[in-house]
C-alpha cells in the first residue's frame, strides 16, 4: 500500500469535485449539528429529570384567613391541632420520604430569596399572602395521585401542588423539540447520503480512465475503492467537525440560558458534551463511508 | 499460455455471436497475430482473456488457470500477468511519461524504490531515453504508444495483448512501435495482437489466426495477412 500515492489520488478527487464536496459537507454539517443538539437536549432533560426526581416535593398550602377555597371558608384557617395532625399522618405514610414544614415567614423570605433579582415580583407579594405549606417527598414521585386524594378536602388543607406537574409540562416541551431534532435531523442525514452518492457516482465517472487502467494493470478492488472511501471518510470527518462547534455553541448558549432561567442546579457534564460530539462525528464518517461504498458497488464493477 | 476451448461468446444485445466455437492454443514465448476484419471477434478475444467478458460455452485457460474458476477478487492478480496496449494508448493526459508507466506499479502497492529502478529501464526499453519528463500531448502518436506499451511491460508480464496498437499511427512509425513489440516478446513474454494491418502482418512473418465473424477460418504458422493457400 503507497499511503503518499493514494493521498494525493485523494486530494486530487477533492479538489476536481470541490463544489460537490462543499455540498456534501454542508449537509453532513447540518444534519450532524441537529443531530447532535437533538442528543444534547435528551441528556438535558433525562439529567434534569433525575434531579428533580430525587428533589421534586408535594406542596400542601394550609388554609389562611384568605384562602377562597370550600375547605378554608367552611373550616377557617388551618390550627395547629390540625397541622399536627397532618403532619404526623404524613410521616406515618409508606410513600412519603420526609416531610418538612414552611411557616409563612420563611416562605416569604424564600419567595424573596428566589426572586431577588426581580423587584416587580417581590413587590406583588407582601407578607401574608404566602400561606404556611408542608413539602412533603416522596418515595416514588409518581405516586403523587395516591398521597394527593389521602390529603385532599382535609379540614385546614387548601390546596396541593405537584411539582412534577409543573415540571413535566416543561420536559414535555423539550422532549418535543428533541423530537423534532432528531427527525428533521434523519431526513437530512438521508438527503447527505444521497448527494454523496451522487458525489461519488460524479467522482467514478470523472476518474472512468484512471479506474479503468488501474482495473486493468490489476489494481485490486480495494485499491480502487479506496480512493473514493476516503474522500467519503474525510467530508464526512470535516463535516462532523463543523457540527461539533455547533454542538459546544448549543451547549453553551442554549442549554447555560435554559438552566439559568430555570434556576436548575444542572450542568451537562463535559463526558456527556463530548460523548454526543463523538457519536456525531463517528456516525458522519460513518454514513458517508457506507454510502461512498453502496454507491462504488454499482458503478465501479471488476 | 492461453488455451481456448470450443469457445463462443454472445453479447446478450446481439443475435449473431460475437466469437463462435473457437479453439486456439497459444504457447508460451509465441507471438500471434489476429487477423479478420472489423467486428469479426478479435477485440472479444482479448477481453476473454482479461476474463472482462465471460464466455457463453467452452473454456478459457490462461497462464494455466481456468478462467470460469477464478473467483472474482483474483481476478486482478490475472491481470498482473498480462499487459494490454490500445489503438487509443489510454494514457493519463495529466501525468508525464514516467508518472503514468509508475501508476501501473502504484497501483498494484509496489514500493518507491522499486519504481524508481524498473520504470526508466522499461522506457529505455521502448525506446524513449530522455522524454521522461514529457506529458502525453507532447509526444507524437508513436511515442504515446510506446509508452503505454511500457506501462503495460513494466510489470513484466507473461502476456502482452495488443488491441490494434498501430491503427491510429502512420505506417513508418508503425516500425518502431513493432520493434518494440518484437524486443519484447524475445525476452519471453507471449505477444497476441490484433490487426488489420496487412503490410505489418506480411513483413513480420509470424503466427497468424484469422477470424471471420466470430470462427476460425486459418492459423498458419509463418502466415501473411491476405490468404496465401
Ligand atoms: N460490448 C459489446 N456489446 C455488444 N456487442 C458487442 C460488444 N462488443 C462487441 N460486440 C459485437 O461483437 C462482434 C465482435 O466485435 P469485436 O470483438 O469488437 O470485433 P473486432 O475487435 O474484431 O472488430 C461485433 O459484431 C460487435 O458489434
Ligand atoms: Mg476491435
Amino acid at each position: 500500500m503507497r499511503a503518499q500515492f493514494v493521498l494525493s489520488e485523494i486530494w486530487i478527487g477533492l479538489r476536481r469535485n470541490l463544489t460537490m464536496t462543499v455540498a456534501v459537507i454542508t449537509t453532513v454539517a447540518i444534519s450532524l449539528a441537529l443531530f447532535g443538539g437533538g442528543l444534547l437536549i435528551n441528556q438535558q432533560v433525562s439529567q434534569m429529570r433525575q434531579y428533580w426526581d430525587e428533589r421534586v416535593t408535594l406542596t400542601i398550602y394550609m388554609c389562611t384567613e384568605i384562602s377562597n377555597s370550600t375547605t378554608c371558608e367552611e373550616n377557617g384557617p388551618a390550627t395547629d391541632k390540625q397541622r399536627q395532625d397532618i403532619q404526623s399522618d404524613l410521616e406515618s405514610m409508606d410513600q412519603v420520604k420526609s416531610v418538612e414544614y414552611v411557616s409563612a415567614e420563611q416562605a416569604f423570605k424564600d419567595f424573596q430569596d428566589r426572586f431577588a433579582n426581580n423587584q416587580a415580583m417581590i413587590d406583588a407579594v407582601r407578607k401574608g399572602d404566602l400561606p404556611d405549606n408542608f413539602r412533603v417527598q416522596l418515595v416514588d414521585p409518581t405516586k403523587y395521585q395516591a398521597v394527593a386524594n389521602e390529603m385532599q378536602g382535609r379540614p385546614g388543607i387548601d390546596t396541593i401542588y405537584d411539582d412534577q406537574q409543573v415540571l413535566e409540562q416543561f420536559f414535555g416541551l423539550l422532549d418535543g423539540l428533541t423530537t423534532a431534532a432528531l427527525t428533521v435531523s434523519f431526513v437530512q442525514l438521508a438527503a447527505a447520503a444521497l448527494l454523496i452518492g451522487n458525489t461519488v457516482r460524479l467522482a467514478a465517472y470523472n476518474r472512468r480512465k484512471e479506474t479503468g487502467i488501474m482495473r486493468l494493470v490489476g489494481a485490486s478492488n480495494f485499491y480502487i475503492q479506496l480512493p473514493f472511501l476516503l474522500e467519503g471518510a474525510i467530508a464526512g470527518l470535516i463535516g462532523g467537525i463543523i457540527a461539533s462547534g455547533f454542538i459546544v455553541a448549543a451547549r453553551f448558549l442554549l442549554l447555560t440560558r435554559i438552566q439559568q432561567w430555570f434556576q436548575f442546579d444542572v450542568t451537562l457534564s463535559t463526558g456527556s458534551l463530548l460523548s454526543v460530539i463523538g457519536v456525531s462525528i463517528i456516525l458522519g464518517v460513518l454514513l458517508c463511508t457506507v454510502a461512498s461504498f453502496l454507491t462504488l458497488r454499482r458503478y465501479l464493477r471488476v | 499460455m492461453i488455451h481456448f476451448e470450443n469457445v463462443t461468446k454472445v453479447y446478450t444485445t446481439q443475435k449473431h455471436p460475437a466469437l463462435e466455437d473457437v479453439s486456439i492454443d497459444v504457447g508460451k514465448g509465441e507471438f500471434v497475430f489476429l487477423v479478420g476484419p472489423s467486428g469479426s471477434g478479435k477485440s472479444t478475444f482479448l477481453r476473454l482473456v482479461l476474463k472482462e467478458e465471460k464466455p457463453n460455452k467452452g473454456r478459457v485457460h490462461v497462464a494455466g488457470k481456468d478462467l470460469a474458476r477464478l473467483s472474482n477478487w483474483k481476478v486482478p492478480h490475472l491481470r498482473r500477468r498480462i499487459g494490454c496496449v490500445f489503438q487509443d494508448f489510454r494514457l493519463l493526459p495529466n501525468k508525464n511519461v514516467f508518472e503514468n508507466v509508475a501508476f501501473a506499479l502504484e497501483v498494484i502497492g509496489k514500493p518507491r524504490r522499486f519504481i524508481r529502478k524498473v520504470v526508466p529501464e522499461v522506457v529505455e526499453l521502448v525506446g524513449l531515453e530522455g522524454k521522461a519528463d514529457r506529458m502525453p500531448d507532447e509526444l507524437s502518436g508513436g511515442e504515446q504508444q510506446r509508452v503505454a506499451i511500457a506501462r503495460a511491460f513494466v510489470n513484466r508480464p507473461q502476456i502482452l495483448l495488443a488491441d490494434e496498437p498501430t491503427g491510429n499511427i502512420d505506417p513508418a512509425t508503425s516500425i518502431g512501435i513493432m520493434k518494440v513489440l518484437d524486443r519484447i516478446n524475445r525476452t519471453g513474454t507471449t505477444v497476441v495482437m490484433a490487426t488489420h494491418d496487412a503490410a505489418i502482418v506480411d513483413s513480420m512473418r509470424k503466427r497468424v489466426i484469422e477470424l471471420e465473424e466470430g470462427e476460425v477460418v486459418r492459423d498458419q504458422t509463418r502466415g501473411v495477412y491476405g490468404q496465401a493457400y
